[in-house]
């Protein structure tokens, strides 16, 4: 899962879980000939580009709160650097910069077409484009893309950031490799580079999303040269639109454009303003501030507005239109443990599917802003997902009844169990509060247990053996897609083999061989609307199964500055702003 | 008196090591009784799948197989002399001081910590200087005129101050002066040296929410003090000899009344520049404080242990300047 | 130490009206103690307030049962979804059903929860008291009444401990400690954890104050004559000079309690204390905050309930004080 928000929490960590950003209306674009000025209001910019401009010059200012992972390209995992890195680091492929669905669509940036897979689906090539350049004007080769790869996947003492899915996917060498710091002679044998720009990846098994995997920063090249390792983030070379004029580590970083990009080698970005700063380690008062006044464009983070600001721009109108209220691509959700007696049950399952008041659960949350109710596994801007409901309660406040009638299926009276959440996220306890009320109505004596956020997945909710010692029966749980698709949202929840025996995600373990089959052939299939069709099915399967109460789909609450141009909310980016294009409109 | 400084000096270094050691020892045991092994904390700073052969590459590159007085003679040797890692092609160096690198980031500490000290020095010199001319003042005139009105409201007052939250008096202030009546509103940290108008302007609520609680207890202090001394023998001498009352007040009174106060000073000063970390929490100031709160969610143990040390530091500091101050100005203290 | 509010204990004896047909009878030094103490208004009111304190404290479980109140029960009724799960109404949703208002997401009653709160916080405060005064007690006799390498040991023992930052200490303990440890969880250990970071770095303080005393104390009379009568260190330890430390350890003790309630809640406060849903004052607190312009009304009721604590034993340690040592005024 890639950490979309609320990264850098404090100790008292708000989880305060929105989104501003940039504002329109008023249109001050030169380009009025897109559809961005005239539908602006609210939510205008999760259907369109809004402030849609070709206008040069000006500051664009980013503000975060607290500190990135890394402006690293291989050593991050958060979607707002995923997002913004690709200003100075070009991936093979990228994101469509559009709103709404077409923000989905995938498109070739470093590499001139998209991958062509070999007959068996077993290998990848991609051709790069000519006259690819660096900002030192070197010229940009197939190599550095493999070495890229390999420093991000195969060092992990040393960037320890980010996933791993090439070390898992890519044929390993004979005697395992050891990565390019420790190995310095040696390389990946499955990556090869015939020539310096073409560059083929052997993978052990099929996998159709490919594609979607070299979008990711990890791929965008990185000269060996150049590589210092850990300290590499002091020093990026760029080689997209923009490059660093200055870094400040927790600080500020401060890019200007780079002179050796080459428009002609680029059919997406537009290089529109004279500066880009990113501030770190504003309060997030202050970056809402900020946006409201202009001084700021975007708030990187995209986690969301203070409730406080949130509370005041709800109550005006005229700031209301200025707002987009966002899917994030996430899945807010209560995972239930199928090997935890009596959860190991089915009917016990369905007891607590129908007990939960999901509006309860909801307002917690922070209420429709925050999130829509949820009822699939597959939230609504995933390509694949499907509407459908098996557990209907009236207006989703749940149904003490049918919980009852599920649990005497069950033969049980009540249950006592422990249900885990995460102590800095202050949301995600008062939704569990909320659960635990409901379940207590039907006889279900829920204890809710907290353990520190980064040792959740390692240690206590993502280990099975300690669910098991301590009878955690029920799970809170967010979950977001690496990368748009079912296979990139479902695989790591619900594919039996994904289970580990610590950092687990399939928190429910559930090994269904149906679903992995389903899985599987979702993964070598060719054919996008039948994945597609597959990630439904797995989606119903698994609700069948009753082992994932969804709660919510979590919502991004974003502010629109009128000073921001090319405002476009996409999924591809957990809802964020698309950060390719956003230029000044001072 | 040369003699002396080197003593005190020298033992307050020896302070430091005990405290070092102890601190060491103390996060060095600290996790394994929350259960957790070597390789566990290791795979902390891999990220995801952890392998076990990267782990043991952790384990030996921060040495962390190895046994306490090893690790903590490594520590000490780092501090002075430097050290080496590898996070990269090469072995990156650690500068001295070497507090070592961040599991989370890779990056040294003390470059880091150093950074964030100017936020709370400022924060605790502007708040001191306050606490101070506040506090000693209202005590002086309160004793000097006991039950008077004077004495009853600010006696009063100072008893509310004591008896207030720092992060409440904070938030209010806060609720009043940055949101009711927005007169000052985006309080950012600003450098002394960029714009010294907007460093004052952006610390004057951090600093009144500290001082107020800090002047509270220095008001009742100096009185208390100040009622005792003034009640002394030879004041009654000072008087007979016909002295006027503002020298018998200065040069008698206060003189011996601020001795403690200065004792008690030194600590709260030390205590606040290893990080005010309520207020700056608050506040929201990027200090020291904030960094420890930081580093400890993360479960960073070098940076928790740097930021630590440092505030060990500063304690030990102050209190040895107290030390020297006295021996400066009082010759008896050189002698016990 | 610090000098009380009121002046009332620094009265001459002779001037205190008594009645005139008093008669002459010998006081102990606890009668004459009462005496000033009782003329000491503000400490008096700081006692009556203490001992409310105390009693809801200790009856917060049987008055919740009593009238019904449950700090955890949800009314998400009274909030407003649509605005991010705030309070309708004003002051913070406060109506007859809920004097004080209710919090936001979850709309719990703030008066149950505060109730609730007051023997969470009064409990760490007298453990972790409680823990350093024992401590501190045993320790500082034993410095000051066998003097010598024993003295030396302690008193150094002393200064590390007061040379470390007391507040990063219990932070990084409770963090680390948080999900369990010791075959504890939850809500236990929590207070446990608190008791043990708060009690155990704060005893040198008690433990200098009673070495002083003990010096003073080990040189008199009485000592000296239960020492030649053949009493062994441990008698006379405790004995002889315990009694006579009573009053000390008394008066540090009512003003420790308010440091140590600030304290817990400033853990609280930065997330470290006691953990939702579990009401307590400085958890109150940390969430309040997050609303102090929406919903100040919120951000207050924690706020006053410390406020007022605090206070009610800082006048009564006060009072105590100057009536067990006059001179101290």
């Amino acid at each position: 899962m890639r950490r979309s928000r609320t990264v850098a929490l404090t100790a008292m960590a708000a989880a305060a879980v929105l989104v501003v950003t940039g504002c329109s209306s008023s249109s001050k674009s030169g380009d009025s000939s897109s559809s961005s000025a005239a539908g602006a209001g609210a939510d205008a910019a999760t259907k369109n580009i809004v402030n849609a401009s070709d206008k040069k010059g000006g500051t664009v200012t980013f503000e975060m709160k607290g500190t990135p992972d890394s402006l690293d390209p291989g050593n991050t995992y958060y979607a707002y650097i995923y997002n913004f890195s690709r200003l100075y680091a070009r991936p093979l492929t990228t994101f469509n910069p559009a709103a709404g669905e077409d923000g989905n669509k995938l498109v070739p940036d470093l590499a001139e077409s998209m991958g062509q897979p070999s007959a068996d689906g077993l290998s990848w090539t991609y051709k790069l484009r000519k006259g690819l350049k660096y900002d030192d004007g070197t010229p940009i080769t197939s190599k550095d893309v493999k070495y890229a790869v390999e420093r991000s996947n195969f060092a992990p003492d040393v960037n320890s950031n980010g996933p791993t899915y090439f070390h898992d996917l890519l044929v390993d060498n004979p005697t395992p490799y050891a990565g390019p710091y420790k190995d310095k002679e040696g390389d990946l044998k499955s990556i090869e580079t015939p020539d310096d720009t073409t560059i083929v990846f052997h993978l052990q098994h099929p996998f159709a999303d490919f594609d979607y995997l070299v979008s990711a920063p990890q791929t965008a090249p990185v000269p060996q040269a150049k590589d210092t390792g850990a300290d590499y983030v002091k020093h990026i070379v760029s080689s997209g639109s923009f490059k660093f004029e200055s870094y400040e580590d927790g600080k500020q970083a401060t890019l200007v454009p780079n002179t050796n990009w080459d428009k002609s080698t680029d059919p997406i970005r537009k290089q529109l303003p004279d500066k880009i700063q990113l501030k770190m380690n504003i309060d997030q008062a202050t970056i809402d501030k900020d946006l409201l006044a202009g001084n700021a464009q975007v708030d990187l983070v995209g986690g969301g507005v203070d409730p406080q600001t949130q509370a005041q721009i709800l109550q005006n109108p005229k700031l209301k239109a200025k707002t987009d209220n966002a899917y994030g691509g996430r899945l807010v959700y209560l995972a239930i443990n199928s090997k935890v007696a009596p959860f190991d049950n089915v009917e016990c399952r369905k007891a607590v599917q129908f007990a939960i008041d999901k509006v309860s659960v909801q307002t917690a949350e922070g209420g429709p802003i925050r999130g829509q109710i949820a009822n699939t596994v597959l939230p609504p801007d995933i390509p694949g997902h499907q509407d459908f409901n098996l557990y209907e309660t009236k207006d989703n406040k749940g149904d003490e009844a049918k919980a009852k009638d599920a649990l005497k299926a069950c033969g049980k009276d009540g249950i006592n169990t422990v249900l885990s959440a995460r102590t800095e996220r202050a949301t995600e306890v008062a939704a569990a509060t909320s659960i635990q009320a409901a379940l207590k109505k039907v006889g279900i004596n829920a204890e809710i247990q907290q353990y520190p956020q980064g040792k959740y997945l390692t240690d206590s909710a993502g280990a099975p053996q300690f669910t098991q010692d301590h009878n955690i029966g029920l799970m809170m749980m967010q979950w977001g897609a690496d990368w748009p698709t079912g296979y990139g949202f479902l695989q790591q929840v619900v594919d039996g083999r994904a289970i580990k025996a610590s950092g687990n995600s399939n928190l429910s373990q559930l090994n269904d061989p149906s679903v992995n089959k389903l899985i599987d052939d979702a993964a070598v299939n060719p054919d996008k609307a039948a994945r597609e069709k597959i990630y439904g099915d797995i989606d119903k399967k698994v609700m069948e199964q009753a082992v994932i109460v969804p709660l919510t789909y979590f919502k991004v609450f974003l502010y629109r500055p009128d000073s921001a141009t090319n405002l476009a909310s996409t999924p591809a980016f957990s809802g964020e702003y698309d950060y390719l294009n956003i230029g000044s409109a001072k | 008196m040369f003699a002396y400084i080197i003593r005190r000096i020298f033992a307050a270094v020896i302070l430091l090591l005990v405290v070092s050691a102890v601190t060491f020892a103390i996060f060095f045991l600290l996790p394994r009784f929350a259960g957790e092994t070597a390789d566990q904390l290791a795979a902390q700073y891999i990220g995801k799948n952890p392998s076990p052969e990267a782990i043991a590459a952790v384990k030996q590159n921060l040495g962390l197989d190895q046994p306490l007085y090893a690790q903590y003679w490594n520590f000490l040797k780092g501090l002075v002399s430097g050290a080496e890692y590898k996070f990269g092609p090469e072995p990156a160096t650690c500068h001295v001081p070497c507090f070592g690198y961040s599991f989370k980031n890779h990056l040294e500490v003390w470059p880091e910590l150093s950074k964030r000290i100017p936020i709370t020095v400022s924060l605790a010199a502007g708040a001191a200087v306050l606490w101070l001319v506040s506090g000693v003042a209202t005590g002086v005139v309160s004793a000097l005129k006991p039950r008077s009105i004077f004495d009853r409201i600010s006696m009063g007052v100072a008893l509310a101050g004591v008896s207030l939250p720092v992060f409440f008096t904070g938030a209010l202030l806060l609720t009043l002066f940055s949101y009711e009546w927005p007169i000052l509103d985006n309080l950012q940290y600003v450098d002394f040296t960029d714009n010294p108008l907007m460093w004052a302007r952006n610390l004057i609520l951090p600093w009144i929410s500290l001082a107020f609680l800090y002047s509270a207890l220095y008001a009742r202090l100096t009185r208390a003090g100040m009622l005792e001394t003034m009640s002394e023998d030879y004041i009654r001498t000072a008087r007979a000899k016909g002295l006027v009352e503002r020298k018998v007040v200065t040069r008698h009174g206060l003189r011996a009344a601020l001795t403690p106060i200065v004792t008690i000073f030194g600590m709260d000063l030390g205590l606040l520049l290893g990080g005010a970390l309520i207020t700056e929490q608050v506040f929201s100031l990027q200090g020291v404080g904030q960094f420890a709160v930081q580093a400890i969610s993360d479960n960073d143990l070098p940076k928790i242990l740097g930021v630590t040390l440092l505030a060990a530091f500063f304690i030990v500091a102050c209190n040895l300047v107290v030390d020297l101050l006295y021996a400066l100005v009082d010759p008896r203290v050189r002698l016990s | 130490m610090t000098a009380s509010v009121t002046t009332a204990g620094n009265e001459p004896e002779a001037a205190a009206p008594d009645g005139p047909a008093k008669k002459i009878e010998g006081r102990s030094l606890g009668q004459i103690a009462w005496t000033r103490f009782k003329r000491d208004k503000a400490a008096v009111a700081g006692g009556v307030v203490v001992i409310l304190l105390i009693l809801l404290a200790v009856l917060a479980k049987p008055i919740e049962s009593l009238f019904g109140l449950d700090p955890d029960a949800l009314h998400q009724d009274l909030l407003d979804a649509n605005l991010g799960g705030l309070p309708l109404g004003d002051w913070g949703g406060m109506s007859l059903d809920h004097p004080l208002g209710v919090d936001p997401l979850q709309g719990r009653d703030l008066l149950t929860r505060v109730i609730e709160g007051s023997w969470v916080s009064l409990l760490v405060a007298f453990g972790a008291t409680l823990l350093s005064n024992t401590i501190g007690t045993v320790l500082g006799i034993m410095a000051g009444y066998y003097g010598g390498w024993v003295d030396t040991l302690i008193s150094r023992v002393m200064d590390v401990f007061l040379a470390f930052p007391l507040l990063l200490f219990a932070i990084a303990i409770s963090t680390s400690l948080q999900g369990g440890a010791f075959g504890l969880h939850g809500l236990p250990l929590h207070m446990m954890v608190l008791i043990f970071v708060i009690g155990f770095f704060n005893w040198p303080y008690m433990g200098r104050i009673v070495r002083g005393q003990t010096l003073s104390l080990r040189e008199r009379e009485f000592v000296h004559a239960a020492r030649s009568l053949g009493a062994r260190g441990p008698f006379i330890l405790f004995k002889e000079l315990l009694p006579n430390l009573v009053g000390p350890i008394l008066v540090y003790s009512t003003l420790l309690i308010p440091t140590n309630i600030l304290f817990e809640a400033g853990l609280s406060f930065l997330g470290v204390g006691i953990q939702p849903p579990q009401a307590s004052w400085g958890g109150m607190l940390q969430d309040a905050i997050r609303y102090y312009q929406v919903d100040p009304q919120y951000m207050v009721v924690p706020g006053l309930a410390i406020f007022i604590t605090v206070l009610a034993f800082n006048l009564l340690g006060d009072g105590l004080r100057d009536a067990l040592d006059p001179k101290s005024n």
